[in-house]
This record gives C-alpha cells, sequence and structure tokens, in this order.
C-alpha cells in the first residue's frame, strides 16, 4: 500500500485537476474541434462519469457488477421519453432518468444483501432481465427500433460542458467519497463485512446507499447520452457490451482508486473508436485479454503502472517502498 | 390435465440437462471456491465442437462426448495452470478471479465469432425429429438419450467422489486445504484436476444443450445463471441434491410458461437466484455454499 500523502500533495492533485477541467471547458470556442473531435470528447465525459460510478460499487465497497448497463438504459430511456411525451426542458429530463435509476438500483435491493460471487452472477441477471423486458416493451422503449429524440443542434452544442461538469463534479465526489469517513465505512465493508458489522457499520445499508448513488449517476449519464446522440435503442443501451464497458474502464485505469477510473475511461474510448473502426470482429477478445493480462501483471491497471514509474522516478524518502 | 403431465415430463427430462451444467459449476467452486465465470463460455465452446465434429467427421454428437470432455479437461487444466493459480486464494482474489474468468470468456466468446459468425447454430442429427409415445405423450428421443446421459455422469460423478483415491483426495482438499499440503497430497494438483474436471463437466453439459436447443457465441449468460441457482439451491454436499435442485429449476420455468409472457422465461433464473438467496442463503438441503 502506498503511504498517506501529506495534504499539500494532495492539494497539487486537486490544483492540477481543475486547472485541466478549465483548459477543457475552452476547448470547444478556441480551437473550433471538429464534430468528431467533439463526439469523441463528450462521449469520453459520460463514460468517465460512468466508469467512476461503477467504481464506487465495484472498487470502494469491492462489489464487482456486470449489469450496470441496466442503469444506463433506465436512465436513457426515461430521460428520452419524458422529453418526447411531456416535452420538459432537458435537465428536468435528465433528472428523473437519474432518479428512477436510482430507484432502480434501490429496487434490486435483496439482491444486494448478496456478496461476492452471488452478487456478480445477480447482476449479470439483472441486465440480461432488463434488456429483455426493455426490448419487449416497445410502447416505452420503441422496441427493437428504438426511439429517436428531437435534434437540436444547440443543446448538442452545449452537452459538452454539462458532460464535462457532470464528469468533474462525479470526480469530486470520488474524491471526496475516498477521503472521508464514508470512504474508510467502505472500505472496512470490502475488507471484511461480518467485521465491519461487529463495529456498527451496516454493510447492507452503505452497499445499498453507494449502489443507489452509483446506479443514479450512471443513468444522469444514459440520459445525457440520449440527449447527445439523440438515438437510442434498447440492444445498445441494455446490452451485455455496455456492462463490460463499464467493468473495463475502471479496471483498465485501476479498481479502487479514486481517479483512475479516468485514465481508463479515456483510454477505453479511444481504444474503443480506433478497434471499432479497425478491427470491430477482434475487439471483444482483445477486451479479455487486457482484462487477463491486467489481473495477472498489475491488478491497479494503469494507475498501478503510473504508482511504478513514478516511485522509479523519486523513491520515496526513507527506504524502498514496500 | 394432459398438459400439465405434458409439461412436468419436459421438467424432469430438462432437469437431467440442468444438472449436468451444475456439476460442472459447482466442482470448481466446491473445491476450489472459486466461480467459474467463464461457465457460460465453455458451455458455448463444447456445443461448438459438437457441432464441428458432426459437420465436419460426421461423428454423433452423443459419440462425441468424450472428445469434448478430453478437451474441456485439457482446457481447465491450462486455465488454472495458466491463470487462476496465480491468483491469491480467499476474500482478496474474489473480485480478481471473476474478473479473471470473466475475460476468459469474453476471449471463448470472440473466438466463437471468428470462427462460426454470430448466426444461430443447431446440431442436426438423422433423429432429431422422432419421438415416443410415453403414456399418451410423445417424447423427443433426443431429450430421453440426454437425460440418460446425465444420469451416467451423475452416477459416474458419484462413484468417482465416493469410491476412487482421486475422490478422496478431491474431497479432502474441499474441506481443508491445509491439512491436506501436512498429508501429502498436492493440493495444486488436486485444484488442477478439480477445473479440468469441472470444465470438463460443462464442455460435456454444452454438447447435451447443443443437442436440445440452438446457440450462438453469445450464448451461456443464462445458462451460467440458471446453473448457478442450481448449485445454490442443491448446496454442495450431494450429487443427489444438485439433481432434485435441477428438478426444482426446470420445473419452476416449464410451468412459469403457464403465467409469464415467453420472453420473460428467462428471467426465472434470476427470479429463483433471488427467492432462494433471500429465503434460504444455505441452500435447500443444509448444506451452506458460502461462509
Amino acid at each position: 500500500m502506498t503511504a498517506i500523502r501529506p495534504r499539500a500533495a494532495w492539494r497539487r492533485v486537486d490544483v492540477g485537476c481543475g486547472a485541466a477541467c478549465a483548459i477543457l471547458a475552452l476547448l470547444p470556442p478556441v480551437l473550433e474541434l471538429s464534430a468528431y473531435a467533439h463526439n469523441l470528447m463528450t462521449l469520453t465525459f459520460l463514460m468517465i462519469a460512468g466508469a467512476l460510478a461503477w467504481n464506487w460499487m465495484g472498487g470502494f465497497v469491492g462489489q464487482v457488477s456486470f449489469g450496470h448497463a441496466a442503469m444506463f438504459g433506465v436512465g436513457g430511456f426515461v430521460a428520452g421519453r419524458l422529453m418526447l411525451s411531456l416535452h420538459l426542458p432537458a435537465p428536468i429530463c435528465w433528472l428523473g432518468g437519474a432518479i428512477v435509476a436510482g430507484i432502480f438500483a434501490l429496487g434490486a435491493h435483496p439482491m444486494l444483501r448478496l456478496r461476492g460471487p452471488y452478487f456478480s452472477i445477480a447482476t449479470i441477471g439483472i441486465g440480461e432481465a432488463s434488456r429483455l423486458v426493455f426490448t419487449y416493451w416497445d410502447r416505452f422503449t420503441g422496441g427493437a427500433s428504438g426511439l429517436s429524440l428531437p435534434l437540436d443542434g444547440d443543446l448538442k452544442y452545449q452537452l459538452y460542458w454539462w458532460a464535462l461538469a457532470f464528469a468533474a463534479l462525479v470526480a469530486a465526489s470520488s474524491v471526496v467519497i475516498r477521503r472521508s469517513s464514508l470512504g474508510l465505512k467502505l472500505l472496512a465493508i470490502k475488507a471484511d463485512a461480518d467485521a465491519a458489522a461487529d463495529v456498527g457499520i451496516s454493510a447492507t445499508f452503505y452497499q445499498d446507499l453507494i449502489f443507489v448513488l452509483s446506479g443514479a449517476v450512471v443513468g444522469l449519464s444514459g440520459g445525457l447520452y440520449a440527449s447527445y446522440f439523440s438515438y437510442i435503442e434498447p440492444g445498445d443501451m441494455f446490452g451485455f457490451d455496455r456492462s463490460i464497458s463499464f467493468v473495463l474502464m475502471a479496471v483498465i485505469g485501476g479498481v479502487g482508486t479514486s481517479l483512475g477510473p479516468i485514465l481508463g475511461a479515456v483510454v477505453f474510448v479511444l481504444v474503443r473508436t480506433y478497434l471499432l473502426a479497425s478491427y470491430p470482429q477482434l475487439y471483444l477478445g482483445l477486451y479479455g485479454l487486457l482484462l487477463i493480462v491486467i489481473i495477472l501483471f498489475e491488478p491497479l491497471g494503469l494507475t498501478g503502472l503510473a504508482r511504478r514509474v513514478l516511485r522509479r522516478i523519486r523513491p520515496a524518502p526513507g527506504g524502498a517502498p514496500p | 390435465m394432459a398438459r400439465l403431465l405434458d409439461m412436468g415430463l419436459s421438467a424432469v427430462l430438462l432437469a437431467g440437462l440442468y444438472a449436468t451444467m451444475a456439476y460442472g459449476l459447482g466442482l470448481i467452486y466446491g473445491v476450489l471456491r472459486v466461480v467459474n465465470l467463464a461457465h457460460g463460455g465453455v458451455l458455448m465452446a463444447g456445443a461448438y465442437l459438437g457441432f464441428c465434429l458432426h459437420e465436419r467427421f460426421g461423428i454423433d454428437p452423443y459419440l462425441s462426448l468424450p472428445i469434448v470432455a478430453a478437451a474441456g479437461f485439457a482446457l481447465g487444466v491450462v486455465l488454472y495452470q495458466g491463470l487462476v493459480r496465480r491468483i491469491p486464494r480467499g476474500a482478496a482474489g474474489g473480485p480478481a478471479s471473476l474478473l479473471l474468468l470473466f475475460g476468459v470468456w469474453l476471449v471463448l466468446r470472440n473466438l466463437a465469432y471468428l470462427v462460426f459468425t454470430g448466426n444461430d447454430r443447431t446440431i442436426r442429427t438423422a433423429y432429431v425429429a422422432s419421438s415416443v409415445a410415453i403414456g399418451g405423450s410423445h417424447v423427443s428421443v433426443n431429450r430421453l438419450i440426454v437425460l440418460g446421459i446425465s444420469a451416467v455422469i451423475a452416477v459416474a460423478l458419484h462413484v468417482l467422489l465416493r469410491r476412487t483415491q482421486i475422490g478422496r483426495a478431491i474431497r479432502a482438499v474441499a474441506q481443508n486445504a491445509d491439512s491436506c499440503t501436512l498429508a501429502g497430497i498436492d493440493v495444486h494438483r488436486v485444484y488442477a484436476l478439480s477445473f479440468g474436471l469441472g470444465t470438463a463437466l460443462s464442455g460435456v453439459a454444452g454438447v447435451l444443450l447443443a443437442t436440445i436447443f440452438s446457440f450462438n457465441p453469445s450464448s451461456g449468460s443464462s445458462e451460467l445463471l440458471k446453473s448457478f441457482v442450481v448449485v445454490v439451491l442443491g448446496g454442495l454436499g450431494s450429487i443427489s441434491g444438485v439433481a432434485l435442485a435441477a428438478l426444482l429449476v426446470a420445473t419452476a420455468e416449464v410451468f412459469a410458461i403457464l403465467i409469464l409472457p415467453a420472453y420473460l422465461t428467462t428471467a426465472v433464473g434470476f427470479l429463483l437466484l433471488v427467492l432462494v438467496l433471500v429465503v434460504r442463503p444455505g441452500g435447500l438441503f443444509g448444506h451452506r455454499v458460502l461462509s
């Protein structure tokens, strides 16, 4: 484990992140990003938020979910429906989608008593079941042909900042959760749920709480995604690939680290875009290989790799790190 | 009434298949405490191997079972020695082993896409449509054979685990691996053996599955779910417990058609899982699966 860093070092990270956000926010008007770059970056922001939220569950609490697409889809379709049927302003629709997605996650309450492999396999079930239900529920989701949302060029352009602000907020929350007593409680639950219960930390309660928060964030990301691409269909929103993508982004970046999934999401979106364009028939297997390699050789993903490099460059004072 | 009888019969026929699926997952979990998330992928791979042997070499799917079992065993041993062995045991290795084997599943799935494309396949034997009359209802010969083979496998597994030296070693390691090391049992060899055996069983179950249902590279997730439900329900203690649990799951699934729309029957496995875990987390027969 790394030693606890002094406060000053943390502040430096904070300032760096803030500066990065400011630069990113200025990019579209200054550089006049192409539509393609605009697309890619907005998508990356949304995926960053999703990956961070997955990491709250998979990394902080240690419950690996293979079904986060369910909340992504629910958030997206509820937001889309609100837009189409009630013509509400977009932010209210997104919020509505996020709330319903959170409630949907809470609906999985009986599942949340499950831990470890039980939980993971149940999430595969929930993912598959919701994909089926929402594909056949065509009054709500438009069935296999999906929903087309009204096109709005201005909103699409502005969504860059919405997505950026959203990702920044989720990243800040990750850091806050990690540093707060809540983060310590989650760590305790991850290490040993029974021992945590002995000192008065209810694994069920905190797991519920984090799952609802994580579900709402992923749902909000789904709503923004729906608005941005103005077309959604259940096979994509609820698909197994979608669930896997959240897992992969977190694993690539570093499961359980507070900001690693950001790195994972950036790499994932870029690599995926490249792979889908060049080797569409190989990308699933390559992800599988990547998963295997990371788990075997660098369980903390890119974050672990970066820490290793940093230690080489600047060895910790007081001898070699453990 | 006749319809209910028909349904009961098809539940029994299905149960054999489910039990075979579950033995593969249960054996690995029971001995190594690792949930083989690649189970669904191995089922799928077994189905394709059976399909391939039938199409290319004209080997009857039921006669190809030994070949598939051998291939499955080899795959399992390689997976254990190459991957699973490197993961730490216990709570720390939990998420890691899940993610690792999930990666294996993705690779298997992609290989199947590459070789066989994403189209649905079926194994068409000459007798695929023939049936025999049992008490007024017609039963597919295929399904009867599958039930028969499942029964043979269950008995063979029972004999292997209860009556042979290897079986005794496997059961001992499942109980307490550390003491086994003291007693001079090569624990890693037993682990490799169990992983191989479990994967072989999954592969065989895949062929059986393929003789009844159509399949494609993404098949396997609902089968994984059902196998898991059966293992949890039946506990790890007894082969007959698993068989009984398989019967229960199959019955629930067959009769769910009466109240649920057809596309939702896949969700029955999930509903059962939640129900079982909430009501009887220790399994129906008292053998607690997870401490």
